[in-house]
């Protein structure tokens, strides 16, 4: 657990954008009439940078939010810090397993039963099926659907649905924990619930990263603080000073 | 170097250290084969949720196909249906296995496109999905061949082994045809519309419903048609007959060069296609 760590030197990430044009194969084979001509453009896409020459060095223990204003790159660091993305420039290493709580819907099957989801979902985090079938109980009972479990998810009401993509996405082990704002779920019983399960995997993750806007819940599950401005990062400060940072603005 | 345990990402670039991670990424879903096992499983039990025949509805509309096309065109070419109906049977459910392969393989990557942009899976993962997917049909769809080679007694003189070589031959070409119309249609939105129309095409272009017999051995229609090569190292030795050595020459020179080109490709845009999405 001690050398759960994250190191970001350097990162830069940059976004094609292929216009809904540059996607036809028509203009791409036009192009090539054209000769070099273009220049620079000749990629046929638009960069965006999304985060540029971002250091950032986490251990075991660390408990940092991001804030920053929509489209400042918050969620787009959590993702290349699950892996999603290959940066441009510089490096992520992540030691430890990583679980990314970034979209509760994902790999979610409308169609299909609670405990099929249950399942599917558990495989894409990573679990085995014997281990999928160990926590199944304790997955089945958290969420509290009871007897609901056998019908299909798209039966549920949207709160319903919320406790069983929690359920799930809590389930895993993790040594660092991505999330994305989506805390609050579910009725007043259950946000309960849902906190004291979000702290204890906290408690056991060595590492969190939260993007909120929420300072209240920053304050609450954090430690450090970093603010992210058009894809460039401050430092990183204790949670002590948020009221700074926001107010840098 | 992927094990879940440490993950490292960069923007180190150069040949082969591409190739490396392109390789790495290959690894990786071996490592995790079972997960693609269980997406794919996942795909035809959703697919078919609620049907109680579920998957045999498909075989079922193939059954009936083979049925009238192997009496009608039986008749009107004049051969003798015990002949030309377990060639038609066969045509058809192989041909479904290479049509189904190539056109899902257009929306691997482009189905993904939320799962590839927050996780860490590796995209040959999703390959194998749709290999496994079309695997899985086909194990429905054995149930015709099965009942022909009982029905015309074909088990007398088929041989089995080439059969199976025929198919593994195949699936190693589908593979590499379906990933690279995969990164293709994740870039390029014409290309799905593209290859459906080339495998429609392809159809009547291969002896699916029609028995080359009527060329001379190795024409050009034949030879250059890759499907026809699929099709015939599993349907001749099924059939009782001997599939061309050639065609087993030609798979196999296809697969190396073809899976060279994919993988090359594939370590090319590696980086890029989670942003083609």
């Amino acid at each position: 657990m001690t050398d759960v760590s994250i190191q970001v030197t350097d990162l830069t990430l940059r976004f094609p954008v292929y216009g809904v044009d540059a996607k036809s194969l028509k203009k791409n084979l036009a192009r090539v009439t054209v000769g070099g001509r273009l220049g620079a453009s000749q990629t046929g896409a638009t960069e965006v940078t999304a985060l540029s020459h971002l250091n950032l060095n986490l251990r075991a223990g660390d408990r940092l939010g991001l804030i920053g204003h929509n489209g400042s790159g918050k969620t787009t660091l959590l993702r290349t810090l699950s892996g999603a993305y290959e940066p441009d420039e510089g490096q992520i290493e992540v030691r430890g397993r990583i679980a990314a709580l970034l979209d509760l819907s994902l790999g979610l099957d409308p169609s299909a039963t609670g405990v099929d989801n249950i399942r599917l979902r558990g495989r894409i985090a990573g679990m085995s099926s014997r281990e999928i079938e160990e926590k199944m109980d304790e997955i089945a009972e958290f969420s509290g659907l009871g007897p609901f479990l056998a019908m299909p998810m798209k039966t549920y009401s949207a709160g319903m649905q919320a406790r069983l993509a929690f359920a799930v996405a809590t389930a895993v082990e993790a040594d660092v924990l991505l999330m994305d704002e989506w805390i609050s779920v579910g009725d007043a019983d259950f946000q309960k619930l849902a906190h004291r399960r979000l702290l204890n995997l906290v408690e056991r993750a060595g590492i969190l990263v939260l993007s909120s806007h929420d300072a209240g819940l920053l304050r609450l599950y954090c430690n450090k603080v970093m603010r992210l401005d058009g894809g460039v990062a401050s430092e990183v400060k204790d949670i002590r000073r948020l009221d700074e940072l926001l107010a840098a603005a | 170097m992927e094990s879940g345990q440490h993950m490292l990402r960069t923007g180190r670039r150069g040949t082969s250290f591409e190739f490396r991670m392109a390789l790495n990424d290959l690894a990786a879903s071996f490592h995790r084969r079972g997960l693609a096992w269980s997406l794919a499983w996942h795909d035809v039990v959703s697919r078919y949720r609620g049907s109680i025949l579920g998957p045999f509805w498909i075989t079922i509309s193939m059954g009936l196909m083979v049925l009238g096309i192997g009496l009608l065109y039986g008749k009107l070419f004049g051969i003798s249906v015990a002949e030309f109906m377990p060639h038609v049977a066969m045509g058809i459910v192989f041909f479904g296995l290479m049509s189904g392969t190539i056109n899902e393989g257009c929306e691997t990557f482009v189905h993904a496109a939320s799962m590839l942009s927050q996780t860490a899976l590796p995209m040959f993962t999703f390959v194998w999905r749709t290999v496994l997917r079309n695997l899985i049909n086909l194990a429905h769809h054995a149930v015709i061949i099965v009942g022909v080679i009982v029905v015309f007694g074909l088990w007398r003189e088929m041989s089995l082994l080439p059969a199976i070589g025929g198919l593994l031959l195949t699936v190693v070409n589908l593979a590499w045809i379906s990933m690279l119309v995969a990164i293709a249609s994740a870039r390029f939105r014409d290309i799905p519309q593209f290859v459906m129309s080339v495998m429609q095409f392809a159809i009547f272009m291969t002896p699916v419903f029609w028995i080359a017999d009527a060329f001379p051995d190795r024409h050009a229609f034949l030879t250059l048609n890759p499907f026809y090569h699929m099709l015939t190292t599993i349907r001749a030795p099924l059939l009782g007959q001997e599939a061309d050595g050639l065609s087993y020459v030609i798979l196999a020179i296809m697969a190396v060069l073809g899976w060279a080109l994919t993988f090359s490709v594939f370590a090319i845009t590696r980086r890029r296609i989670v942003h083609f999405l």
